[in-house]
């Protein structure tokens, strides 16, 4: 069956580009940028196979080399991974089509490594994805972590010490997700998710599997930038190049917290965190201490990036909201997964934007922004679409995350998250509300009359443009999406594969 | 108790590697000990997986002996007893060139780092910064 | 700061230690790392791969794909080291190119 192969080949072929990206780029320069694409929209196409075979023919058990789990690694694909491996490339590939301006104008002597890179990165993510195996995830989260801290450190300003504070608490995270995975091995003998769940629960009382978890979620929100442990993310997404800020703020944030609610459902499944750790109730309160802290920090910023980079944090909070939510509710995981989409393409779009205001006019400080909604309509409208959604404009993504973790908050009757929903959101207008303010109503005052007439159109290029105007209209288009009937039966699939979704 | 803290001597040892480590990631200053700090705390991890592969009772290298090799042309099977688990061993060859490939960014970064500010100490590029005004 | 350091390292190695309290004694031949799945290599590892050296078969073979993975690292690692600190020749005086 032509079907299964489709696990691994999607880890190939961006590979395998990545190879003739260096050894092409040799002789031709122009053809890297080519190249990618092919090896992206590759990608994406086997992503879209790979659903519709896991929608008609359920699961994918790939083994790699064919041997047997749990002696061989095995390649596993469900609704899940399909669901995030058809996001993440369609995200990389729209990344690809606006890197090249972007690329051309920052770094014109480094095409090469750097197309070669983000090929690497997105091997990382499509790797992490679509594994069955502990210790294989591990590999490829250093693919994914050593590719983007060489992209990150070659930034501007502070970009090689937000690299290194990255590489010290990346490479913390990473060891300590290793650590986990040997106290599972030592008291199991076995790195095949499937295998330890079967295992484990005789285990669940056991004081190193208990560390194991511990350790391991540490590891992860680490590199998720989940609340307390967010310190590298700031600098990092403010001061990497434009398309590399775009892709780490929605790529590289989500898959790992796709390895966390990974290894925290199908390996050490739900009995366990209810009953032996009781973890859940601390993850909503510290998603809820996440959501208002990192909208207060971005309130208090007036670098856009970086007050984008801080709304991250705000909303990790909200996915993990949904994860903390998801024992105590019939919707169970839904508006987490909900949110993973909407937020990836909500900041992509802001991310594309921002960039894009710095590519064309070089401003970063909103309050230089006067009268740029005039300069540029195109990139503006974009950004407010994907603004107005965050907010909670409906039918925008946005809205349709808080109306859900609202529900999901209600059937669980913890109604003080409700409170923190309603304030984060007040702190959302707040500071998204200045930046429409000065870009487009103080255009008459100040400086701004100065210039007055002499505000010309002066848009991004096409390929800066499209992919960012596609992800605002997304934005309202997967809202109503959401909305329908359409896509329950992933949702309920991936929540009735991790048992949830039907209150005990 | 004595007894208990013996048979697991390997991982206090491990235990406390890595905390040195991870005091020095934190608390050096300068930005070459952090990494050595980091080296010392992937080191320790490295030392507490390939000390779980080992086997007491006469149990050697993970590499059959010709007396193994020969029944095993004859399809019996070698004794696990005889030799040690070799998963710790071959996870640890991946996670060594993990770590010294995670040391050779950080050092390029650091040489990026040193052609920006002059210095490594923390403090110092920290003061370098404000004063440039960002 | 150090005090809260301290503190911090002591909880994160208590923790630790709390883990270990219910493993199997060092190198116990009974611990399920040496019983559940690496009993097969040893035994089979020859017959499926005609390599001695089991370390090697598994590997390459039983766990290929991880060290495709590492190969990958390094891989990774050069183009990170490339980009990051190749520098234009010109720089240099043009003589060099």
């Amino acid at each position: 069956m032509t079907y299964e192969h489709f696990a691994i080949f999607i880890v190939i072929v961006p590979l395998i580009f990545s190879f003739l990206v260096v050894l092409l780029g040799l002789f031709r320069k122009g053809l890297c940028y080519p190249l990618t694409m092919v090896a992206l929209l590759v990608s994406f196409i086997i992503s879209l196979g790979i659903l519709d075979s896991v929608m008609t023919n359920g699961t994918i058990h790939y083994h790699v080399g064919g041997w047997a789990p749990p002696w061989g690694i095995e390649l596993v694909v469900d609704y899940f991974n399909a669901f995030m491996l058809v996001m993440l490339t369609f995200i990389a590939l729209l990344t690809g089509i606006y890197a090249k301006k972007s690329v051309q104008q920052e770094l014109p002597e480094k095409i090469v490594p750097f197309y070669a890179l983000f090929l690497l990165l997105v091997t990382g993510v499509i790797g992490i994805t679509v594994t069955g195996d502990l210790f294989n995830l591990f590999v490829f989260l250093e693919i994914l972590a050593l590719s983007s801290y060489a992209l990150i450190a070659i930034g501007s300003d502070g970009a090689p010490m937000a690299a290194f504070k990255y590489v010290i608490m990346g490479t913390v995270g990473a060891c300590f997700y290793l650590l986990g995975v040997g106290y599972l091995y030592v008291v199991t003998g076995s790195l095949n998710m499937a295998d330890l769940r079967m295992l484990l629960p005789p285990l669940y009382a056991n004081g190193a599997v208990q560390t194991a978890f511990i350790f391991i979620f540490i590891g992860l929100s680490l590199k998720a930038a989940f609340f307390p442990l967010h310190a590298w993310q700031p600098d990092a997404y403010t001061y990497a190049p434009s398309t590399v800020s775009v892709i780490i703020s929605t790529v590289v944030a989500k898959t790992a917290v796709y390895a966390l609610i990974r290894v925290i459902f199908s390996v050490f499944t739900v009995d366990f965190i209810t009953l032996y750790v009781s973890i859940l109730d601390i993850i909503c309160w510290i998603s809820a201490i996440a959501m208002i802290y990192g909208s207060i920090y971005a309130i208090r910023q007036f670098n856009l990036k970086r007050m984008l980079a801080y709304s991250s944090i705000a909303n990790v909070g909200y996915i993990m909201l949904g994860v903390g939510l998801c024992t105590s509710t019939s919707l169970g995981l839904t508006p987490a997964l909900m949110h993973i989409l909407n937020d990836t393409l909500m900041k992509g779009c802001m991310f594309m934007a921002a960039c894009a205001f710095i590519y064309k006019t070089g401003l970063w400080d909103i309050r230089d922004f006067t009268g740029l909604g005039r300069k540029m309509p195109y990139t503006s409208f974009a950004f407010i679409l994907a603004s107005l959604a965050m907010i909670g404009m409906p039918p925008g993504v946005g809205f349709v995350t808080k109306l859900y973790l609202i529900i999901a908050i209600l059937d669980a009757g913890q109604y003080a998250f409700v409170a923190v929903i309603f304030f984060s959101t007040l702190l959302m207008i707040t500071y998204f509300w200045r930046v429409i303010e000065i870009m487009y109503i103080k255009v008459e005052e100040g400086e701004g009359s100065e210039k007055g007439s002499a505000i010309s159109i002066d848009e991004a290029s096409m390929g800066m443009l499209i992919p960012g105007l596609i992800l605002a209209f997304l934005c309202f288009g997967i809202g109503i999406l959401w909305l329908t009937d359409i896509p329950s039966p992933i949702l309920n699939a991936i929540n009735s594969g991790f048992g949830l979704g039907v209150i005990p | 108790m004595f007894e208990y803290i013996v048979s697991k001597f390997n991982y206090w040892a491990y235990i406390c590697l890595m905390m040195i480590g991870l005091y020095a990631m934190i608390v050096k200053g300068n930005l070459v000990k952090k990494l050595i700090g980091m080296n010392i705390f992937q080191v320790s991890i490295i030392l507490f997986y390939v000390s779980v592969g080992a086997k007491s009772g006469g149990a050697t290298v993970p590499i059959l002996t010709a007396e193994d090799i020969h029944h095993a042309h004859a399809h019996v099977l070698a004794n696990p007893l005889q030799y040690m688990n070799p998963l710790p061993h071959v996870l640890m060859l991946t996670a060594i060139v993990v770590g010294i490939a995670t040391t050779g960014v950080a050092l390029a970064i650091i040489i990026m780092i040193y052609n920006r500010y002059k210095t490594l100490e923390e403090d110092e590029i920290l003061v370098i910064r404000k004063e440039s005004g960002v | 700061m150090k005090v809260f350091v301290l503190i911090m390292l002591l909880m994160t190695g208590g923790l630790l230690a709390y883990g270990v309290k219910d493993f199997p004694g060092w190198s116990n031949p009974n611990a399920p790392a040496s019983t559940h799945v690496s009993p097969r290599y040893i035994q089979a590892a020859y017959t499926k791969t005609h390599t001695p050296n089991i370390v090697t078969a598994v590997l390459a073979d039983y766990r290929g794909y991880d060290t495709l993975g590492e190969t990958v690292v390094i891989f990774t690692a050069g183009m990170g080291v490339i980009l990051m600190l190749r520098k234009k020749r010109r720089n240099k005086g043009k003589d060099n190119v």
